[in-house]
């Protein structure tokens, strides 16, 4: 029964987007009242995830411990919608396929992430391990475990599917949207829920806290520094923070670039083992 | 001095009221100023409150070099000190692989992640279990294939199983994984660990209390055990003081009562339990006050103090009930004993006083606490001695004696113990050979049990067997791989040389990756060519290899984002991965020949059939390789190069917990950490390992320069023993000399000097003679009570000597002597060590082996030096009256050469001992000083004897004296 309820709605959610992403923002700044919870949602993840057909950026992680020791990460994030021809880019939310090269630490060179980030499934994901020549797939379990070491998660990465919480509208004020989303499987994740700031202006979201099962606060996403690129408000640099063990992530975008014109043979497996080596400059 | 001893006791004959009013006052003001800033700290802040410190690391001085590596391996690779928590289940053919018991363990789990608490000194801070490294079921990863091609990680149980079958699919799952396996699961699958790190291990007691509460209210077969060094060590804190409250008023109670049983009189008995009271109670607050803290040793000062301030007092009770009914009057009958015991008690309690004193000499802490709040202790006590007890007698109307002591008829006594003691004081007369000669046999059996005597000390073995920390660590160690925690850290050495040699390897190193890539792209041989230049040119104004990297990234950079064509960007990235990769040559631990190294050093520890276990960077390594080449045990290898390393190594960080990589080796792979769980936590076991260990280096000389140094508890536990036991064995020395020096003040003469230091002698040689012989270990409380030997054995020759004496002056030679020197005072000696023996008895139940220790070794000190006194000293008088009583003494004994000698080599020998101990100076460099010394000793004595009228007065003795205090 729950199987067939969670996918009548992921169902009507690929629909949803189309019609109402465009109206969400234009309605709640026109008329400075509360949009639907449906539209705040769609909007903030679209503004996170889907900007543009498609992106590029090189990405500078830094990793802090708890004794302030630090480990650094350099990769290029390639992105790219799979709308279908003809989809306006402001009205979807759907299907995409990521591409992260990492360049550094050197002996991980040539390491390649990939996702193929579906709606009405669990995503695809796979590392190539460049020394052992082996690709892998990574387990749909796996998640929520941590993304080369660092404190975000792989799901962080390609964005987690809105169809897998409850959302409900905690507060509205003029500055800010604050969400907090319940996961509908408990058992499938950590936290017991997450609450969301969603800046009114731009709908990025700002600040993301997440609770454990005895309602403490254990782990805090924070965006640091946003831009505007190519008119596009893009958030450049970020704090992942686990409150646990006392160290976080901050990443930094440099060369971020929309519609570049991505070809979609990049996100295959074919690409893991021969990097596309134009496009990862 | 004794001029002024009488005084002191005579005044205080006459004014009783204002001595009890003065004592009275010391003793409640001290008191009051301890115990009411730690009942009310608030209202009291400029005042210490009772501090407590159970943690026998504080046996090492804070800024002790291994201490200090201890903690900051632990600070660097985030550890901590862990309870051990095992559940087993006997009952179950599949022991707690059942879907009831993993539901209780999940839940024990979930229960101790929530016991973590506010800080008390820093309410922001939370202090206890530390979740994110806590080791159980649920909060593992198990690493494995999720079907084709794919690798995943999952918690080992994120949900109790519902099934029987998937709880045999948890232990099959963890099995497979070697970090996990004889760790948290046993090897036999039928038990589990669970491992929870705290924030600070005097936590541990707290822990565990709630733990044991959480398990009470489980139902089922499973059984819980509770087991590591931190529980063992706090958990001995908090029974440490139930002990002290219940033993020591009951030595107190035995005591009282065996004097009752002497003396027969509760009014006169009553003064050595108050002088014991109050000495107790003064030196305990006094240690209180000046913020020191009560530690194992310094809890153990009212066990030693008892005996020691009790014992003068029973001399003079003794005297004064055998003499009173001669004299019928207790003033004059305290001022006669008086003046026969003050110079023997004087140097009784001097000589205990020094034997305490010399602690302070050791480099450990609470041993120097111990010894001088002791000497403290001593003293007060001799002080209240000379002035409560005549105060007391004082007190006492004439009346309530009447019927005290030994009525004038009864001369010769007629109890037991009188008619053994003149039995025996025979004996020794006729049987004098026999005696010298048992005596020397009992010396060579001491010899070869000393020579067998074996170090070694482990604070869970501090508990009775059948305590239930003791029967966890039998139960758990028979399962697992161990729960003593040793921790063998590594690190890289070797450096790159100078600069210059340095660039010339690189451009070598280039110029063969650019052979390599020459084939793919036609840019490469320019490019790295160029990278080659820049590297030489750059070099002389660097600075350093690190620096010199950062340039030439940040170099080749500019250049790959300048290329105008692909070819050229191309060469140019690879130029700068190039350069990231020089960067990484000093990861020493993810180099493959390092690992494999490791694992043949884990190989062979594994055999010393100690270590039960071992986990290191490697074992991660080989495991995820594994699970990447889906569980193909053939890949149960260190993948062949570096890069596949880091490669394993980023997909173990993929996991939930990231962090766990950071125990093992810290971010720039230049140190690691071996964990090694041993199944036992004795000292010896330990050394073994280490010395397993370094042969193991000299043997197999490691591929690149590593240095190997140890951390851990288990190890710091053989520090601080090692410590201990070269520590005492000093400060014994250096208070045996400093009592022989004493002796030959006191007797001024050699051969008495010698002839007091005899049943010393043999008194700590059969101790510790047995010590070997049985096969107890020699630990803190044996090595401890070597010092309360020494005090306690030379009290009863002291005694003894100074009677025979005066009672060969009183009758004019030894045979008509013996016969009243085994009256009064041998019965004194007897009634101490009957006493104190039996007094301190009641410790011996106690399931603290500690505190058992110290109540059989003292019961068995006091038997042993009151029987060589009594036996030995009356044989070697016999034999030896000639000489000991000549008819002409030298002029002053300074005069003697014998003495002067002797006196002048005891002082060398002190100086030395000491200037080793407390500057550690180098034996070597004594040596020198000895070789100058002793010829100028001989020069001087010679000239000393030489004199005309050997008038010079004094000079000698003052100048020995001077030397044992100056030093």
């Amino acid at each position: 029964m729950k199987t067939c309820r969670v996918l009548s709605c992921r169902k009507a959610l690929r629909i949803v987007p189309i019609l109402l992403l465009g109206v969400a923002q234009a309605s709640a700044q026109a008329a400075g009242g509360t949009p639907p919870i449906r539209e705040i949602v769609n909007t903030a993840d679209y503004m996170a995830y889907y900007q543009g057909r498609d992106g590029r950026a090189r990405v500078h992680m830094v990793i802090t411990d708890s004794q302030g020791r630090t480990r650094t990460r350099e990769f290029t994030i390639l992105r790219r919608d799979e709308a279908p021809k003809g989809t306006p880019d402001k009205e979807f939310i759907g299907e995409q396929k990521f591409y992260v090269y990492f360049h550094r630490p050197a002996d991980v060179n040539k390491m390649v992430f990939l996702v193929w980030k579906h709606i009405d499934r669990e995503d695809d994901r796979w590392l190539y391990l460049p020394a052992l020549d082996l690709v892998k797939r990574i387990a749909a379990t796996d998640k929520r475990t941590s993304f080369v070491g660092s404190n975000f998660f792989y799901e962080d990465v390609s964005g987690r599917s809105l169809t897998e919480d409850k959302h409900e509208l905690l507060e509205a004020n003029d500055k800010e949207y604050v969400l907090k989303n319940t996961p509908k499987d408990p058992d499938s994740v950590e936290f017991s829920y997450y609450k969301m700031r969603i800046d009114r202006n731009t709908m990025i979201p700002r600040l993301i806290e997440y609770f454990d099962k005895n309602g403490e606060k254990y782990r805090v996403y924070e965006v640091l520094e946003i831009k505007e690129i190519q008119g596009y408000p893009t958030v450049v640099k970020a704090k992942m923070s686990d409150l646990r063990t006392k160290s976080n992530t901050v990443i930094t975008y440099t060369g971020v670039k929309y519609n570049v014109g991505l070809p979609d043979k990049v996100f295959t497996e074919r690409y893991l083992r021969r990097s596309p080596r134009r496009y990862l400059r | 001095m004794k001029r002024f001893g009488m005084k002191m006791i005579r005044y205080s004959l006459d004014h009783p009221r204002t001595v009890f009013a003065v004592v009275a006052a010391v003793t409640v003001s001290l008191a009051l100023a301890a115990a009411l800033p730690s009942i009310w700290p608030r209202s009291f802040p400029w005042l210490n409150a009772v501090k407590v410190d159970t943690d026998p690391e504080n046996m090492l001085s804070k800024d002790e070099a291994a201490r200090v590596f201890h903690h900051d391996m632990k600070k660097l690779f985030s550890l901590h000190d862990m309870i051990v928590l095992g559940v087993v289940n006997e009952k179950d053919p599949e022991g707690v692989f059942n879907p009831e018991s993993l539901a209780r363990i999940y839940e024990l789990a979930e229960f101790a992640k929530t016991l973590q608490w506010p800080d008390p000194k820093d309410p922001s801070r939370q202090v206890g279990v530390v979740e994110v490294d806590l080791i159980a079921p649920s909060t593992v990863d198990s690493i494995e294939p999720g079907g084709p091609g794919v690798v995943k990680f999952e918690w080992l149980m994120a949900k109790p199983p519902k099934t029987r079958a998937e709880a045999v699919e948890i232990r099959r799952r963890a099995a497979r994984i070697p970090f996990l396996n004889g760790t948290l699961v046993s090897e036999d699958g039928k038990a589990i660990c669970l491992y929870l790190p705290l924030t600070a291990k005097d936590l541990s007691y707290k822990v565990s209390k709630r733990l044991k509460q959480k398990i009470a209210g489980f139902k089922g077969e499973d059984r819980f055990f509770i087991t590591g060094l931190p529980v063992a060590e706090d958990t001995f804190g908090v029974e440490m003081f139930v002990q002290m409250a219940i033993s020591g008023p009951l030595a107190m109670l035995t005591i009282f009562l065996l004097m009752w049983y002497f003396f027969r009189k509760i009014s006169l008995i009553l003064s050595p339990l108050a002088v014991t009271l109050v000495s107790v109670v003064c030196t305990m607050s006094l240690l209180i006050i000046s913020g020191k803290t009560i530690h194992i040793m310094s809890s153990m000062i009212p066990v030693f103090l008892m005996p020691i301030a009790v014992l003068d007092s029973v001399h003079i009770l003794s005297m004064f009930f055998d003499r009173y009914q001669k004299l019928r009057d207790r003033r004059e009958t305290m001022m006669s004993v008086m003046d026969s015991l003050f110079n023997p008690m004087l140097y009784t309690s001097l000589t205990t006083v020094a034997g305490f004193a010399s602690l302070a000499l050791t480099p450990i802490p609470p041993v120097q606490v111990f010894g001088l709040f002791c000497a403290f202790g001593i003293s007060l006590a001799w002080v209240l001695t000379m002035t409560f007890i005549p105060a007391f007698v004082a007190f006492i109307p004439e009346k309530f004696l009447t019927h005290f002591g030994l009525s004038a008829a009864e001369e010769v006594p007629q109890t037991a113990l009188a008619r053994g003691l003149a039995w025996v004081g025979d004996a020794t007369r006729r049987g004098a050979n026999v005696i010298i000669l048992g005596m020397l046999v009992v010396a060579c059996v001491a010899v070869y049990g000393i020579h067998k005597i074996r170090v070694n000390d482990n604070p869970t073995k501090w508990f009775t067997k059948s305590h239930p920390i003791r029967v966890a660590d039998a139960v758990l160690n028979r399962h697992f791989g161990g729960t003593y925690m040793a921790y063998l850290a590594l690190e890289a050495t070797g450096k790159d040389k100078s600069l210059s040699a340095y660039v010339e390897g690189f451009r070598k190193r280039l110029a063969a990756q650019a052979a390599r890539l020459a084939a793919d792209n036609p840019q490469s041989a320019s490019v790295f060519g160029q990278l080659g230049e820049e590297a030489s040119r750059r070099a002389a104004t660097a600075g350093g290899i690190d620096k010199l990297l950062d340039r030439l990234a940040a170099f080749a950079d500019a250049q790959a984002d300048a290329a105008e064509d692909d070819d050229t960007a191309d060469a140019w990235d690879d130029a700068g991965t190039f350069v990231a990769r020089e960067k990484q040559r000093g990861e020493v631990f993810k180099q493959p020949a390092v690992l494999n190294y490791m694992l043949r050093l884990q190989e062979h520890l594994k055999k010393s059939g100690i270590v039960g276990k071992s986990n290191s960077l490697a074992d991660i390594v080989r495991t995820v390789h594994r699970e990447l080449f889906q569980s193909d045990p053939a890949h149960f290898t260190i993948p062949k190069s570096a890069e596949a390393v880091a490669q394993c190594l980023m997909t173990y960080q993929n996991s939930h917990r990231p962090q766990d990589i950071w125990h093992f080796v810290t971010p720039d792979y230049r140190q690691t950490s071996l964990w090694l769980q041993l199944h036992s936590g004795d000292n010896v076991d330990m050394v073994a390992v280490t010395q397993a260990v370094d042969r193991f280096f000299k043997e197999n000389p490691p591929p690149v320069p590593i240095q190997h140094k140890w951390f851990g508890l288990t190890y710091i536990n053989v520090v601080w023993q090692e410590k201990m036991v070269w520590g005492m064995l000093f400060s014994f020395l250096g208070s045996y000399l400093v009592v022989f020096l004493m002796m030959l003040a006191l007797f001024r003469s050699l051969l008495w000097g010698i002839l007091s230091m005899i049943p010393l002698t043999v008194t700590i040689g059969l101790i510790y003679g047995a010590i070997g012989l049985i096969g107890k270990d020699y630990d803190m409380p044996v090595a401890v009570l070597s010092a309360l030997s020494l005090g306690l054995a030379v009290d009863f020759a002291i005694h003894f000597l100074e009677q025979a004496r005066v009672m060969r002056a009183k009758y004019g030679s030894w045979a008509r002597a013996a016969g009243p020197v085994f009256g009064e005072p041998a019965r004194a000696i007897s009634r101490n060590v009957i006493v104190i023996a039996v007094g301190f008895l009641p410790l011996v139940p106690t399931p603290l082996i500690p505190y058992r220790t110290v109540g059989v070794f003292l019961a068995a000190i006091m038997a042993v030096a009151g029987i060589t006194t009594l036996l030995i000293l009356p044989a070697l008088v016999t034999k030896l009256e000639k000489v000991l009583f000549p008819a002409k003494q030298p002029a002053r004994p300074s005069c003697s050469c014998a003495i002067c000698l002797a006196a002048g080599l005891a002082s060398v020998a002190l100086v030395a001992v000491n200037v080793h101990q407390f500057f550690g100076t180098e034996w070597n460099r004594l040596s020198v000083f000895g070789v100058v010394a002793v010829p100028l000793l001989l020069l001087s004595c010679w000239g000393l004897s030489r004199r005309k009228t050997c008038r010079v007065p004094e000079g000698r003795r003052d100048q020995d004296m001077n030397e044992k205090d100056g030093t």
